[in-house]
Order: C-alpha cells, then structure tokens, then sequence
C-alpha cells in the first residue's frame, strides 16, 4: 500500500499520540460513557442495574441532601477561588521583588501542598479543636474566646477556606515564575510614565501573567467543586456534630455509590457536577476573553 | 524584576511581610514536628503543656516515638512507604516517558486533526474524576485488578493531560533547527526525540516527574476505593488508622508518622527547587 | 536517592498474604483499634491456637462499613467481616453477605435464643423472597445507661444511693448540679443531651417512640412520642441556654478518651453512654466514684423494665470468601460463653449472651454491667432501625437535632419536614425493591 506523503504524516502523527489516544479511550471515554449509561439506572453494584430513565435526575433536586451538599460546595468554590488567586498574586509579588531568603520564604509557603491530606486534617483537626486546640489556646492568651471551629456548617465551610488558603504555595509558585518572565524593559516603560509599584502591578504584571491566572483560576474552580478528602477527615473530629457540615458534593457521591448502593444516582450526580463544571468554566472563559492578554506567538 | 522604591522599608517591606506570612504557613508543620517528639498524653493536650515540658519530654520521647512508628505491628509503616514508592516510581516513569512521546508529537509533528485532539485533550481535564470513578473501578474489577497496586500506575503510562501540556509548550520552545540538523544527519522522529528533544528538556521532565510523584504520594481517594488489602494500602491511606472512632488516638505517634511521609517529599522540592521553576516558567504558559 | 528508592521498592517489605505452612488464611476485617482491638487479638490467637487447619489474620480496617462493601462489590473480599448492626440490612439485602443458616457450618452456631433479647432480632433479616434468614453472629454489644458522679451528688446535697429514677427527677437533679463562674459561664452540667450527642436519632426510646413501623414502610418521626421526646430537649435546651452550653463544651469533641472527658474532668455530673466510657474512666481517672441506673424515663410510660439503646457488633461472612465453612468455623469459636464473657470483659462491655456465669458479674470491671445486661435483655430495647436507609435516616436526625437544640422553631414542624424527608427514603427503598421483584413487603 503506497501511502502519500500527507498520510505519512499522519499515521507518524497518530502513532506519536497512540498511548493517550489509548488511554483516553478505556480510561476516560469508556468509564464516561457507562457513567452515563449506569445514571439511567438504578445500580446497587452488586446486582444488575436496571433502567429507569431520568429518574436519578430529577430525584436529585427534591432531596435535601443533595441541594445542601450542592450549595455547600459552590460556597466553598466561590470563596476559594478568589482569595486563593488574591493570595497568591500578593504572595507571588513579594516573592518576586524580594532580595534575601526568597528560597526558603518560597520553599515555607510551598511546603503545605507536600503534606499529605489525612496527616494535614490530622493536624488541622487538632489545631481547630474548640477547647483544647491551638488556635484557640492561643486566642485565649489575648482574650478573645475563639469560636467553635469544627462544631456547625458555617464555621466547618470557613475551617476549609482557611486549610485551602493555607495550600496557595502551589499557585504561588507558578505566578512567581510568570511574573519573572515579564521583560523588565516594560517596567521601565512604566516607571518614565510616572507609575508606582501599585499601577506597576496592576497594568503591567496582571496582564502580562493573565494566561497563567486564567490557567490557574480554571484549575483551582475544577479542584474545588471536587472536594472530597479534607472534609471526610475532618468529620471523624466530632462524632455529635450535624454530618451534613462535612459533607460536599463528592462526599454525598461517595456515601450514595457505596454506602447506601446507589451507584446510578451517584452517577447522575457526577453528570451534573460535569455539567456544573463546564457552566463555570465557560462563563471564566467568556469573561476572560477581554481580560487576558496573550503575547504574540 | 519589579524595581523598589529606594526607602529602607520599601526595600524591607516584602521580606518582612514574607517571613510573617511563611511563619504562619509553618506553624500547623512545626506543632506537627513538636507533636512527633513528645508523650502521648503531652500530645492529647493540644498546646503541649505547660511550657517547659517539651524540653523535658523530647530527649525521651522523640526517638521512642518514631521507632515505634516504624516497628508497628498492626500500622506498617515500612511497608506502605514501599507500596508507595513502588506506585510512585512505576507512575513517574510510566508518566514521564509516555507523556514526553504524545507531546512530541503533538508538538514536532503536523498531522491533520491535531488541533482538535488537542483540544480534546485539554478538555478531558475538566471532567471530574468522580465522573469515571465508579465505571472505573467496576473496570478494574473485570480486570480482575481491586485489590492490587495496577490501577494506581498502570493509567499513568497513558500519559496524563496536564504532563502532555506542560511538555508540549516546552517542547515548542526548542528551535526546530536543531531537528533539521539531525534530519539531515539521516535521523527520524524517533532519533530526534531521544538525541535532541528529550536532552534538552530535563527542566520540564523534572516538573512532570515531581507533580506526579507528589499526586502519588499525597493521593487518598483513588487507594481508598481500589486497595482493600491493608498490606498494599499506600502511605496516604496507612496514616488513616491511628485514627481510632471517638478518641484514643496516638496524637504524638500520627504526628511521628506524618512528619515520616512529608520528609522526602520536602527533600526532593528542596533539591529539585531550581530546576522546578525553570521547569514550570520554561513551559512558557504563553498561548 | 532514587536508586536508594528503587531498591526499597524492589525489594523493601511486602505484607504477607498467605502462609506456606499449608493453612488455610482467613482475613478478618475489625474495626477495633488498641486495647478492644488486642482483646480481639488474644480471641484470634486462641482460636489459632486451638486447631490447626485455620489461621485467622486480624486486620484493622478504618470506615470498614465503607470499606468492606467496595472491597465485597469489587471481588475481592475479607474471610470474616465485623460490621456494626446496623449494617446488616444493607449488606444482607444487595447481596453481600452469605447466609448463616443453611451453610454446612450453621449447626455449629448457637440457637437464637442464647442471644439476649434486644440483640436477637439483629442477626436476622428477610430475603427477598420475605423469608427470614440468619445474616450475623455478635461479638460485643453495648447498651446505653445514666453514669452519674457520686461525688458530686454528695457534694451538692443529693443522695448518691438513690439516683434519678424519673424523667422529671432527672431534670431536678440536673438542675441542682449547675454551677456557674462568677462571669455567669458554666463550669459544671448536671446534664446535656449533647455530651456526647452521639445518638441523635434515639432519644424517642425514652419515651416510647420508634423510628418506623414494623416492617420499616412507614416512617414515625413525628410521631407524638416523638415530638414529646424532641420537647423535652427544647425545654433542656431552653432552660440552659444552648450557646452557653455549646461554649463550655466546645472542646469536647476530640477528648473521649482521655482526661479531659466531660463526665471524667467533673464538667459533667450525668452523662448517657455505653460501656466502653468505665474502660476510659478506669485509664484515666480510676479513683472516680461513678453509679451506674437505667436511663430514667418520664413517669407515664415507665413499667420496670429498662429501656435504652442496644447496639452490638456483627460478625459475618462476606459473599465471595475463598472458605465461608472456614469462616463459620472461627465464627462459631467466638460464640462461646466463655469466649464472649471474656471478650466482653476485657471490653467493659455487658454480653450478647441471655444467660451470664455469675463470675462474669462478679469479676466485671464495669460497675454498670448489670444495669447494662439488663437493658441488652428488657423487651423495651430500642434498637437502629432495620432497613436498608437507616444510615441516611440516622444522618438526617443528626441534622435535627441541632435545629432543636439550637433554634426556636416550632419542633412539630422540624419533626414533620424530617419525617417526609425519612419518608421518602423509605418510599424509594420500597419501590427499588419492588422493582426487583422482592416479597414480603419492605
């Protein structure tokens, strides 16, 4: 079989990119499309499933549980998402104008994204503990009585922001190395227009990282919607407190799939958690298309 | 670089801040290292006593707590570290080498409909993994695979789309005269690959080898749904039992434990720290 | 450093998974950490001992409900499973489990009625085809009673002799043992119901209530025992004040085990909870004068027996073990009354059995056990209801209580929006079955 030179091309092509294409095939493709099917039906996993159209779907919006676990989880993401990124610009920022320590300023803010998350809620459990833990020993020490960290939903959901924010290295580290590929020559540009380090900032830096921030904000609002292993550590801290503080979309996934044998609902939950993902990150693409500024090339 | 004002607090400003915000980000690490080093009851007490005990406890408890961490009959900590570094180094490899040859060609190589597989690609990391996690565990168990080590390594020699991109962009960066040049020398793609690209790009291969790593390391659900013996449990799922239901728990001992799995991974940062930056910013997240 | 990796992976310690010394090797999934768990282990060693055709291999497991059932659903099961009760319906109605009473082993079990009478209807489940089947055998249990300090009963001019014998005495005790900082914050409860708040769904027990009907079709959270019993914890509640009270024990919640337990620090005077709290008393304040007495039940619907939650852990055989007559076989070997007495005591826990040896009694370090037997065996034993969604149902009353204690809304409506919500599971659980084509009702 003579092939032409454009075929060639192509089968070297292909043949390059053959292990994703195979991966994407059994481990991506193949489980989504019986994820699809399996939320048609009703599958305790041990027996066979049994089709029952769209009820999954339309049973999810009457339950209680999983509006809460919903709305739980599009708060968490709300909050998350900007004053992570927030953080870590200023962070970032720092870390790019400092002069001394900047590697082990770098590598402290960076380490908590290294710890493991059973030993991280371990120790956060710990530090939040309402009477005895750290934070409150230490807020009593200036008189101010420190609230119950872990004891109801608000305060969990505020709990989980700050053990998020405490993991911003990773963004940090990324917008950093953005930041030092800004060319020097527009700063420069800048400060004979008569900016200050602020307007620097604003008008230079933001928009010459803002592919990096859009990448970034798109991947933290993904990871956030997930959010499954802090929570679930973390309600082992208090066997009387209301479960529903600690349970997050993923949790309610988890315990319905196998817990309580309802893997085809479960299943229509992660197809709307799909959907729900796709919304934002359009309305962030849409939004960022006057924002984002990408250098030629 | 950003220029400074030329004040003394303008120039001191950043660092001051800096070492404020990095103290706040070590203190849960630090009460975790002084957690490790004291008795179980010093341990359960949250703020570790009255002052003084510390000092007083360390020389005794410190090197008795993290033996006991290591010899534990009912909590294996030498065996979930090598469990973990099995899954680790098969995935690292496995992702590393595999991501490296679909970038390559993604990058080096125009065929038709690349755009749109790539896209495709990109795509595919917005699915959230509970979308396919169910299906695929029920795949893994026609494999006849719940219970081993495979599902954790084996989809890593797949490549994985995050490592295709990084990789891709840097790949991009290297100037394609050097591919003509070995071109002309008589060498195919896959010359070209091993004798020009893949030398060049250590920067990138180091970050996609440690991101990998560390996902492995710190990875809790995919050993919590596809490990059920407890001697493949990896280190991440091994640091859930100390915790016993309702208190009871060896605070000092989990604490021993968890500074044990952070250590290595803060080594390699440490070492490979320069070569990460230039890894990740060389990647050019310029579109 | 990664060659020195490498090595480690390559040839670094694996676990062992089976013997060559010809053995059969049954797993043996427990939740059981410490010294439960090493109680454990000494039943596991002596059954090893005792034969030598098996070896059982005792394996912690963490979220073993969880656990348990990915590991059964993927193929690849523990030989011996240990679930709490209220796990048996789930597990025994999807089909994870073996049944008990038709396998070669079955003779080997004790009868029914050896158990004690609130554990009985544990072990026992209808299969689809609605006929009742034997799905678990109990190891431990536990039953719920009053400890209160004899201390401090004394201290404030209360009888430590005659504790509360009613509901309403209850209240006045409480209230007697108050005490309060001169800043106006608590430093002592006579009692809370949220310390330790683990049972949010059983409080209808004490006044006679039940969470469903018979066979589990219809719910009964608003039943009026219901809201008499969610009343009497808004009154609790109104009375002391519930932000003052979640304050003082805000740092409750991690110290069970430990000095700073609520009943065992004196900040608390009267606490309902299992067995297993003499087993922290005796580790960390040993020298506590603590009585053991029913839960004490408003006077109307009191009539001599005890009543009080009954709870008990559950050894069963998981569809797909490599050797279910194995299995039966260490099963059976742990229902020995000397074994289970033994077991028991080391876990200050009462027995599964009806029948107790009177050194069991005697030799008990739980001063309560008595008190606790008698609850295991009244015919008012409240137990978890049995079906499938006692989970969700359990999550949710853990969502009520809260609203109860800490808000003014009116509790007939909280009682009735969580009963439709409990409803509506049980209506699901219904037509799912149905479906299926299971008999016999729910």
């Amino acid at each position: 079989m003579k092939l032409s030179a454009r075929a060639k091309v192509d089968l070297a092509g292909y043949l390059w990119v053959s292990p994703w294409i195979a991966g994407f095939l059994l481990f991506m493709l193949l489980p989504a499309a019986l994820s699809a099917y399996y939320s048609l039906t009703d599958y305790p996993v041990l027996e066979a499933p049994i089709f029952v159209g769209f009820d999954n779907y339309t049973r999810m919006w009457r339950e209680p549980d999983f509006r809460d676990a919903a709305l739980r989880t599009l708060l968490y993401a709300a909050a998350v998402v900007p004053l992570s990124t927030i953080l870590a610009l200023v962070l970032a920022a720092l870390l790019c104008g400092g002069r001394r320590l900047t590697g082990f300023l770098r590598a402290a803010i960076f380490l908590p994204t290294l710890v493991p998350m059973v030993a991280a809620g371990m120790v956060w459990m710990w530090l939040l503990n309402g009477g005895y833990g750290l934070i409150n020993q230490s807020l009593a020490l200036i008189g101010v009585e420190g609230p119950n960290w872990l004891g109801d939903g608000p305060m969990v959901l505020v709990s989980l922001i700050i053990i998020a924010l405490w993991g911003v290295g990773h963004s940090v580290v990324i917008y950093e190395a953005a930041m030092r590929e800004v060319p020097p020559s527009l700063y420069e540009a800048a400060a004979l227009d008569g900016m200050g380090p602020v307007a620097r900032f604003w008008h230079v830096t933001l928009p010459m990282i803002s592919p990096a921030i859009l990448f970034n904000v798109v991947t933290l609002m993904i990871g956030s919607l997930q959010l499954f292993g802090m929570p679930a550590v973390l309600s082992k801290s208090n066997e009387g407190a209301d479960p529903r503080a600690f349970t997050f979309f993923t949790n309610e996934m988890f315990s319905q799939a196998f817990l309580n044998g309802q893997m085809g609902y479960a299943s229509a939950m992660a197809w709307v958690q799909l959907l729900f993902v796709l919304a934002l990150t359009g309305l962030t693409f849409a939004v960022s298309g006057r924002l984002v500024h990408y250098r030629g090339g | 670089m950003q220029r400074e004002g030329s004040h003394i607090s303008a120039r001191w400003t950043p660092t001051i801040l800096l070492l404020a915000a990095a103290g706040l980000f070590l203190v849960p690490l630090i009460w975790m290292l002084a957690t490790s080093l004291v008795s179980a009851k010093t341990a359960a007490s949250g703020s570790l006593g009255p002052p003084g005990t510390f000092l007083q406890e360390l020389p005794l408890h410190a090197r008795a707590n993290y033996e006991a961490v290591w010899n534990d009959p009912a909590v294996t900590f030498p065996i979930y570290l090598r469990n973990t570094l099995v899954v680790a180094m098969l995935g690292v490899i496995g992702m590393t080498l595999s991501s490296a040859v679909v970038a390559y060609g993604f990058a080096r190589i125009d065929f038709r409909g690349r755009s749109w597989l790539f896209g495709l690609m990109l795509a595919t990391m917005m699915v959230p993994f509970p979308v396919i996690m169910g299906p695929l565990y029920l795949i893994f168990r026609e494999l006849g695979w719940i219970g081993t080590l495979r599902p954790l390594w084996v989809p890593a020699w797949f490549g994985g789309a995050f490592s295709i991109f990084l990789l891709r962009q840097f790949f991009m960066g290297i100037p394609r005269e050097l591919d003509e040049a070995a071109r002309i020398d008589g060498c195919g793609h896959w010359r070209i690959f091993w004798r020009v690209i893949i030398p060049l790009s250590t920067p990138a291969l180091l970050v996609v080898a440690l991101f990998h790593f560390m996902f492995v390391w710190n990875d809790f659900l995919g050993p919590l749904i596809f490990l059920t013996h407890r001697d493949d449990f990896t280190l991440a799922l091994g640091l859930q039992l100390y915790h016993s239901k309702a208190g009871g728990t060896p605070w000092n001992l989990l604490m021993a434990a968890s500074t044990l799995v952070v250590l290595p991974v803060l080594i390699l940062f440490l070492i490979a720290q320069r070569n990460f930056i230039r890894g990740v910013s060389g990647d050019g997240l310029k579109e | 450093m990664a060659a020195g990796a490498a090595g480690f992976a390559a040839f670094g310690p694996r676990g062992a998974r089976s013997r060559a010394d010809g053995r059969i090797v049954l797993d043996y999934w427990e939740k059981w950490t410490g010294h439960e768990g090493a109680a454990m282990q000494a039943v596991v060693d002596e059954f090893n001992q005792s034969q030598s055709r098996i070896l059982v291999r005792y394996l912690v497991t963490a979220g073993i409900d969880q656990k348990s059932m990915i590991a059964i659903a993927g193929g690849d099961p523990p030989d011996v499973l240990g679930l709490y009760n209220y796990n048996i319906p789930l597990f025994a109605e999807t089909g994870a489990l073996l049944p008990l009473d038709e396998a070669a082993g079955s003779a080997m079990l004790p009868p029914l009625e050896a158990y004690a009478r609130a554990i009985r209807p544990m072990l026992s489940h209808p299969d689809r085809s609605g006929r009742l089947r034997r799905w678990a055998c109990p190891n431990t249990g536990g039953t719920l009673a009053l400890y209160y300090n004899k201390s401090l009963f004394a201290q404030v001019g209360l009888d430590p002799a005659r504790p509360p014998a009613t509901l309403e005495q209850l209240g006045d005790f409480a209230a007697r043992l108050d005490a309060t900082t001169q800043g106006g914050r608590y430093s002592r409860l006579g009692f809370t119901p949220t310390e330790p708040g683990w049972w949010p769904w059983a409080w209808g027990a004490y006044f006679g209530a039940s969470l469903t009907d018979q066979p589990c079709r219809r719910a009964l959270i608003d039943s009026p025992e219901h809201v008499a019993a969610f009343r009497w914890i808004r009154e609790t509640a109104e009375r002391l004040g519930p932000e003052r009270v979640n304050a003082f024990g805000s740092g409750w919640g991690n110290s069970y085990d430990s000095i700073n337990n609520a009943f065992l620090a004196g900040q608390v005077a009267m606490v309902l909870q299992g067995p297993w709290l003499a087993s922290v008393i005796n580790t960390h304040n040993p020298g506590l004068d603590y009585g053991v007495v029913p839960f004490p039940v408003p006077a109307s619907i009191a009539d001599g027996q005890p009543i009080g939650l009954v709870e008990s852990d559950m050894l069963c055989v998981p569809r797909g073990a490599r050797h279910p007559d194995a299995s039966m076989e260490f099963i059976a070997f742990t229902q020995q009354p000397l074994i289970v007495e033994k077991l028991s005591t080391a876990h200050f826990k009462n027995s599964v059995l009806a029948q107790v040896s009177p050194e069991f009694v005697a030799k008990h370090p739980n001063r309560g056990v008595e008190v606790f037997n008698a609850v295991a065996n009244s015919p008012r034993g409240f137990r978890a209801a049995s079906t499938r969604q006692f989970p969700q149902i359990r999550s949710k009353m853990g969502s009520l209580f809260p609203k109860v204690w800490n808000t003014d809304e009116p509790v007939e409506d909280l009682l009735r929006s969580t009963n439709t919500e409990v409803q509506s599971l049980l209506d699901l659980e219904y037509e799912q079955k149905a479906r299926r084509g299971w008999k016999g009702g729910a």
